[in-house]
C-alpha cells in the first residue's frame, strides 16, 4: 500500500501544477485582454490553422471516395426541383389557349384550370422553401465534427486519428477551459452589476456599469471562442434608438453586447437566467417583462416608447423575427418594434458554419444541450455589419418599414429575403395568407363574370 | 421498390412507368422522411407540416389524391389510411417529365395516366363519372376563400361549365335528356389538344453530383 503513496503524491503534484498553469494562462491570455478590450490575435491564428486542416480533411475524403469508386453525397441548399417562374395568370392563359382556344376574357371556368394548382401543390410537397430554412444549413466541406459528416465510410486511418485527436482536444481541453471562462464571466457579471447597483445614480455609476457589462460579455465571447469581425462601426446604435438584428441563436445577444452598451428587452425567466437578469437591471435600466405582460402588446409598446423617448437611455436591442432562423435567410419582421417611431439601427449577423453551426433548433435541442454543442465546436466565426440608421418615412406604414429594414439586413448579410413568418416553425399558416391565392384566381374568373353580366 | 428495379433493368416497351434515376429517388426519400418525421408511413396529418401547401385552394383534393387507392394502383377501392415510400413514389411518378425516347404508344399511355390522375381528383365518390355536384365542389373549392363571392355565383359558373362539357361530349341533348356525368372517355375528349404530358411534370434540378450510397 505504501508503494502507492509516492506515486499518488506525484500525480497530485502534477495535477496541481497543470491546474495552476492553466489558470495563469487563462488569466493572462484571456481574461486580462477581455477586461481591457484588447486582443492578442490568438483566435485569428487558431482559425487559420483550423481552415487549413479542414481543407486537408475534405481532400482526403474525396480522394478516398474516388479510390473506392463511390460517389459522394453533396447536399443542396437551393432545393431539388426547378420551379417554373410563371405566374398563375400566365399559366392558365397558356393552357386555355392551347386547348379550347378561349382566353381569360371569357368568364367561364375551364376543366383545365385545376391543373395549375395541382402542379403547384405537388411541387411544394416535393420540396418546400420554408421548412428548409428551419434545419441546419448543410456544409460543403467537412469540419471534423462527426455531427456534420455524411460520408463516414470514406475516412482513412489518418483522418480517423485526426478526428479522434479533435474530439480529445475539444472535449478535454477546450470544453473545461470554456466552462471555466463562462463561469467566470457570468459570476463577474452578477456580482459586478449588483455592486454597481448600490452606487448613487450619476456619471460614475453609468461609467462603471458600462464597463462591467462590456467586460463580462467579452469574457463570454472568449468562452465560446467567438471570432467576430465588426464592419462599419461608425454606424453603431446611439442613445434613444432601436437596434434590430436577425436572429440565429441566443449567442447573438452576447456578440452584439460585447461591442456596444445596450438595454435589453425580454421576458423574465426563472433559474440562472432570471438571476442574471435581475442583477443586470440593478446597474442599468433594461426592460424586462413579466410573462403575463408579454401578451399585452400595448403595454409592451408603451414601455418601449417611454424608454426610447428618454434620450439619455441606452439603445434597445430587439430581434424582430421572434424566433431563431438557420442563418440562410431572414424571415418576416414583426411590426411591433417599428411602430414606436424611433430611429432604427439595423445590424446584420452572418455566421460562418464551417467552424460550428450556431443555429439553435429549439424543437430539437434544449438550451443546455445547445450550449454544450456550442462549447464543443471548434469556434464560432461570424461577421457583424452595422448598417446606416433608418427612419420611418411618412408615406409608409409599420409593415412596409419593417420590410424595408429586413431587405437591407438580408442584402448586407447575403441572406435570402423571405416573406414568411418565422413563427411558422411552430404554428400553422394564418388564414389571411391562405386567402390570397384563392382570391387571385377567383378574381380572375368572377371579376370577368361580373363585368360580362353587367354589359 | 418497383421504381428502383426499373432503374437497373432496361426499359421494355411494356414497362410503365419509365424509370427514375436513383438520385431522384434518394431526394424523394429524404423528403419522405422529413414529412413522415422518420416513420415508415405518412398519414394525412403529415401534410399539415408544409406551410406552402396551405396556400393552395385544392389542398384537400391534392392530399386526398395521395391516399386514393385508384392512384396507388391497388385492386380495392376507397382510401388508404397511410402510405409508405413506395406509394409515395407511385403518386410522384404521375408527375414525371416525358423521356426523349418514348414512342407513340408509350406517350399515349403516359398521357392517359396523367389525365386519369386529374380525373380522380374531380370524381370524389369513385363512381367513374364526374357529376354536376362533384364539378360544383371543385369550382367552389377553387373559388372559396373569396369572401365577396356568393355561393350562387360559384354555382352558376360551375353549371355553365358543366353544360359546356355536356355539349362537347354528347352534342345536342333533347329537353328530357339528363346528362349523367362526365365519364373518363368524355374527359379525354375535353383535354384534346392540350399538351398535358409536357406540362404536368415536376423537373428535378440538374446538378452534377451523384447519388448517395448508404
Amino acid at each position: 500500500m505504501f508503494l502507492l503513496l509516492p506515486f499518488d503524491s506525484l500525480v497530485v503534484n502534477l495535477l496541481g501544477i497543470s491546474i495552476t498553469v492553466l489558470f495563469t494562462l487563462l488569466l493572462v491570455f484571456i481574461i486580462v485582454p477581455a477586461i481591457f478590450g484588447v486582443s492578442f490575435g490568438i483566435r485569428k491564428v487558431y482559425m487559420k490553422t483550423l481552415l487549413k486542416i479542414f481543407q486537408w480533411a475534405t481532400l482526403r475524403i474525396e480522394r478516398g471516395a474516388k479510390e473506392k469508386n463511390h460517389p459522394l453525397y453533396k447536399p443542396y441548399v437551393n432545393g431539388i426541383i426547378a420551379k417554373e417562374p410563371t405566374s398563375l395568370e400566365e399559366e392558365i392563359k397558356e393552357i386555355r389557349r392551347s386547348g379550347s382556344g378561349k382566353s381569360l376574357d371569357t368568364p367561364e371556368f375551364e376543366l383545365s384550370d385545376i391543373f395549375y394548382f395541382c402542379r403547384k401543390g405537388i411541387e411544394t410537397i416535393m420540396d418546400d422553401e420554408v421548412t428548409k430554412r428551419f434545419s441546419a444549413e448543410e456544409l460543403e466541406s467537412w469540419n471534423l465534427l462527426s455531427r456534420t459528416n455524411y460520408n463516414f465510410q470514406y475516412i482513412s486511418l489518418r483522418l480517423t486519428v485526426l478526428w479522434g485527436l479533435g474530439v480529445l482536444i475539444r472535449y478535454c481541453f477546450l470544453l473545461p477551459l470554456r466552462i471555466a471562462l463562462a463561469f467566470t464571466g457570468i459570476s463577474l457579471l452578477v456580482t459586478g452589476t449588483t455592486v454597481v447597483g448600490y452606487l448613487p445614480n450619476g456619471r460614475c455609476k453609468e461609467f462603471l456599469s458600462k464597463h462591467v457589462h462590456l467586460m463580462c460579455y467579452r469574457i463570454c465571447v472568449r468562452a465560446l471562442t467567438a471570432i467576430i469581425t465588426y464592419h462599419d462601426r461608425e454606424n453603431r446604435p446611439r442613445n434613444g434608438g432601436i437596434c434590430v438584428a436577425n436572429h440565429t441563436s441566443p449567442i447573438d445577444v452576447i456578440i452584439l453586447a460585447s461591442d456596444g452598451y445596450y438595454a435589453m428587452v425580454g421576458q423574465i425567466h426563472g433559474g440562472l437566467m432570471g438571476v442574471i437578469q435581475r442583477a443586470m437591471v440593478k446597474a442599468c435600466p433594461h426592460v424586462w417583462f413579466e410573462r403575463s405582460e408579454v401578451k399585452d402588446r400595448h403595454l409592451v409598446a408603451k414601455r418601449l416608447t417611454e424608454h426610447v423617448q428618454d434620450k439619455s437611455k441606452l439603445p434597445i436591442l430587439i430581434f424582430p423575427e421572434g424566433t431563431c432562423i438557420n442563418n440562410t435567410s431572414v424571415m418576416m419582421f414583426k411590426k411591433g418594434s417599428f411602430e414606436i417611431g424611433a430611429t432604427v439601427y439595423p445590424v446584420a449577423i452572418k455566421y460562418d458554419p464551417q467552424f460550428g453551426d450556431a443555429f439553435w433548433n429549439s424543437s430539437k435541442y434544449g438550451m443546455v444541450t445547445y450550449l454544450l454543442r456550442m462549447m464543443t465546436s471548434w469556434a464560432i466565426v461570424c461577421s457583424v455589419w452595422y448598417l446606416p440608421p433608418m427612419t420611418r418615412q411618412p408615406e409608409e406604414d409599420a409593415v412596409q418599414f419593417a420590410n424595408r429594414v429586413k431587405s437591407a439586413i438580408a442584402r448586407q448579410g447575403g441572406l435570402v429575403d423571405l416573406l414568411w413568418d418565422g413563427g411558422l416553425k411552430r404554428e400553422k399558416v394564418k388564414d389571411t395568407f391562405k386567402e390570397e391565392q384563392q382570391k387571385l384566381y377567383s378574381k380572375m374568373i368572377v371579376g370577368n363574370h361580373e363585368d360580362r353580366s353587367r354589359s | 421498390l418497383p421504381c428502383a428495379q426499373d432503374a437497373r433493368t432496361p426499359p421494355s416497351p411494356l414497362s410503365f412507368p419509365p424509370p427514375v434515376t436513383s438520385e431522384q429517388i434518394e431526394h424523394l426519400h429524404r423528403r419522405f422522411k422529413q414529412l413522415s418525421q422518420d416513420q415508415l408511413t405518412i398519414r394525412k396529418e403529415n401534410f399539415d407540416s408544409i406551410p406552402d401547401l396551405e396556400f393552395n385552394p385544392i389542398r384537400g383534393k391534392i392530399v386526398h389524391a395521395f391516399f386514393d387507392k385508384r392512384n396507388l394502383r391497388q385492386e380495392s377501392d376507397g382510401l388508404a389510411d397511410e402510405i409508405n415510400f413506395e406509394d409515395f413514389l407511385t403518386i410522384m411518378s404521375y408527375f414525371r417529365p416525358i423521356e426523349m425516347n418514348m414512342d407513340e404508344e408509350q406517350l399515349d399511355r403516359f398521357r392517359k395516366e396523367k389525365l386519369k390522375f386529374l380525373f380522380h381528383m374531380y370524381d370524389s365518390d369513385h363512381d367513374g363519372k364526374i357529376t354536376l355536384q362533384e364539378y360544383r365542389n371543385v369550382v367552389e373549392e377553387l373559388l372559396s376563400g373569396n369572401p365577396h363571392l356568393e355561393k350562387e355565383s360559384a354555382r352558376s359558373i360551375a353549371d355553365g361549365a358543366m353544360m359546356e362539357a355536356a355539349s362537347i361530349c354528347v352534342g345536342q341533348m333533347g329537353p328530357d335528356q339528363v346528362y349523367e356525368g362526365i365519364t373518363f372517355e368524355d374527359f379525354l375528349k375535353m383535354w384534346q389538344g392540350i399538351d398535358i404530358e409536357t406540362k404536368m411534370h415536376v423537373r428535378f434540378l440538374n446538378v452534377d453530383t451523384i447519388a448517395h450510397c448508404y
